[in-house]
């Protein structure tokens, strides 16, 4: 017993300094001396509805965070998920049932973006707020019906910023994955569609 | 328990050197702070055009003559927020900015703009995708994240997580590499990847058990190309060494990936 809190403080410390030297390097004077705030990332959740291919539209809640590269790119992580997919028409046959318990539909995926038309959304006379209709391209995994799969993912986006830091997307994504739900011989190519609303923050 | 007394006595000194450089930190950028508010720049080119937004199809709205200063607001990617001795605000390119001068009258130095080695001490976030071109796994498809911090110039750390899929199978896979990039000046550079990892497998669908642990070494060659000075696209070719329980797996890896600095 007391070897293993031995080994567990041993693990606090190492990990203390580890820390340690992260802050350290953080708050070089690199960082000091800069005035200038950058605004470079944002951190965003979104609502929406996911229409998985042979079951019914569901709910879907995600995350996302965003790192902007050029005036164009922008590098994307994204979370979402299903948590209760209802039965699909085949599962409702008479006789037929289930084909797997865990209703529960994860995909992730990282993205390249790219704003193909920058603008400004003009809210009244005088107040004009940056916008853009972007395109999204990545790769990432889809887990649903007790299979993990590659998908890729494609899709368009609008966003706005209202309030400079407070922006709002709308996005319409295709998860596309295969999936071998009743254990046939074959693999099908299947298209997710999401839709989803959503409100990020820009740090 | 004389012993497990000294890492604990360790955490407390480092949580209070933490805590020390953390308020001395704030302090200092408080007193900075109320003292000049922004950056100040002098004008050095004929004129400096200001954009309404961050971005090169928004319209020039302004512009700044030569010897005009101008307090240096937000950055954004390639752009600065800036405004003007008669309270205008707008945006401008980055290199139009490169070209001014600090109060002191030294040439000024942001961050994205700076010649030199403005990789260094920098955070690398990004992902790869491609596909195994040899072994048991050829023809799976493979992505991951990373995550890697510049030391030197030429020296970086990253950690790496993945996932490997083919059709009976799907693995993860993390790994720690050395990232040596000698010429990270050059718009085109080559990289050196030398890492080691851990990949474990497991059938697909997740109906039976049974899972593979096998630990790696994977070392490989990257052509990285830098776009402006905070995105790049990088090709790299792996070879992986796995040792796992029942047989040894060699698999090459040809990948794509996206990167930006931050």
């Amino acid at each position: 017993m007391d070897n293993r809190l031995q080994y567990i403080l041993l693990i606090v410390r190492n990990l203390s300094f580890i820390f340690a030297l992260l802050f350290s390097t953080l708050s070089s004077p690199v960082f000091a001396q800069n005035k200038v705030r950058g605004e470079i990332i944002d951190f965003g959740v979104n609502i929406g509805m996911i229409a998985i291919e042979d079951f019914p539209t569901s709910e879907a809640l995600g995350a996302n965070l965003t790192f902007r590269a050029t005036e164009d790119f922008f590098l994307q992580l994204n979370v979402m998920q299903a948590s209760s997919v209802e039965l699909s028409s085949f599962e409702k046959q008479p006789g037929q049932g289930k084909l797997f318990d865990d209703r529960n539909f994860l995909h992730y995926d990282v993205l390249i973006g790219y704003n193909i038309f920058q603008g400004e959304f003009f809210t009244g006379e005088k107040t004009a707020n940056l916008s853009a209709l972007y395109a999204v391209a990545g790769v990432g995994e889809t887990e649903f019906g007790q299979e993990s799969r590659i998908a890729t993912t494609i899709g368009l986006g609008y966003q706005v910023a209202f309030n400079r830091r407070y922006i709002l997307r709308l996005d319409f994504r295709d998860y596309i994955s295969r999936r071998n739900i009743n254990q046939g011989d074959d693999d099908a190519l299947t298209h997710n569609f999401h839709f989803s609303a959503g409100f990020s923050y820009l740090f | 328990m004389k012993l497990s007394t000294k890492p604990f006595s360790h955490l407390l000194l480092t949580l209070f050197c933490l805590s020390y450089f953390s308020y001395g930190q704030s302090a200092y950028a408080q007193a900075e702070s109320k003292k000049n508010d922004f950056l100040q720049l002098e004008i050095i080119d004929t004129f400096v055009e200001v954009h309404t937004g961050p971005g090169r199809g928004y319209p020039v709205f302004y512009v700044i003559e030569q010897g005009e200063k101008v307090d240096v607001l937000k950055q954004r990617a390639g752009w600065y927020e800036i405004r003007s001795q008669n309270g205008r605000t707008g945006w401008t390119t980055a290199a139009q900015l490169s070209r001014t001068l600090q109060t002191t009258g030294e040439p000024a130095d942001l961050p994205s703009v700076s010649y030199g080695d403005y990789l260094k001490n920098k955070w690398r976030v990004g992902f790869t995708t491609g596909v195994i071109t040899s072994g048991e796994l050829d023809g799976s498809d493979l992505f991951s994240a990373t995550l890697s911090y510049r030391f030197l110039s030429w020296l970086s750390l990253e950690g790496e997580a993945g996932k490997i899929f083919d059709s009976g199978r799907e693995s993860e896979f993390y790994n720690a590499n050395i990232l040596i990039e000698p010429f990270s000046q050059w718009r085109v550079s080559p990289e050196l990847i030398i890492g080691t990892g851990e990949l474990e497998s497991e059938p697909q669908p997740k109906l039976t058990s049974g899972v593979t642990n096998g630990e790696f070494v994977n070392y490989g060659i990257a052509l990285n190309y830098y776009i402006g000075r905070r995105f790049l696209i990088r090709g790299e070719f792996r070879q992986y060494d796995v040792d796992s329980d029942d047989n040894e797996l060699k698999l090459d890896s040809w990948t794509i990936g996206f990167n930006t600095f931050f």
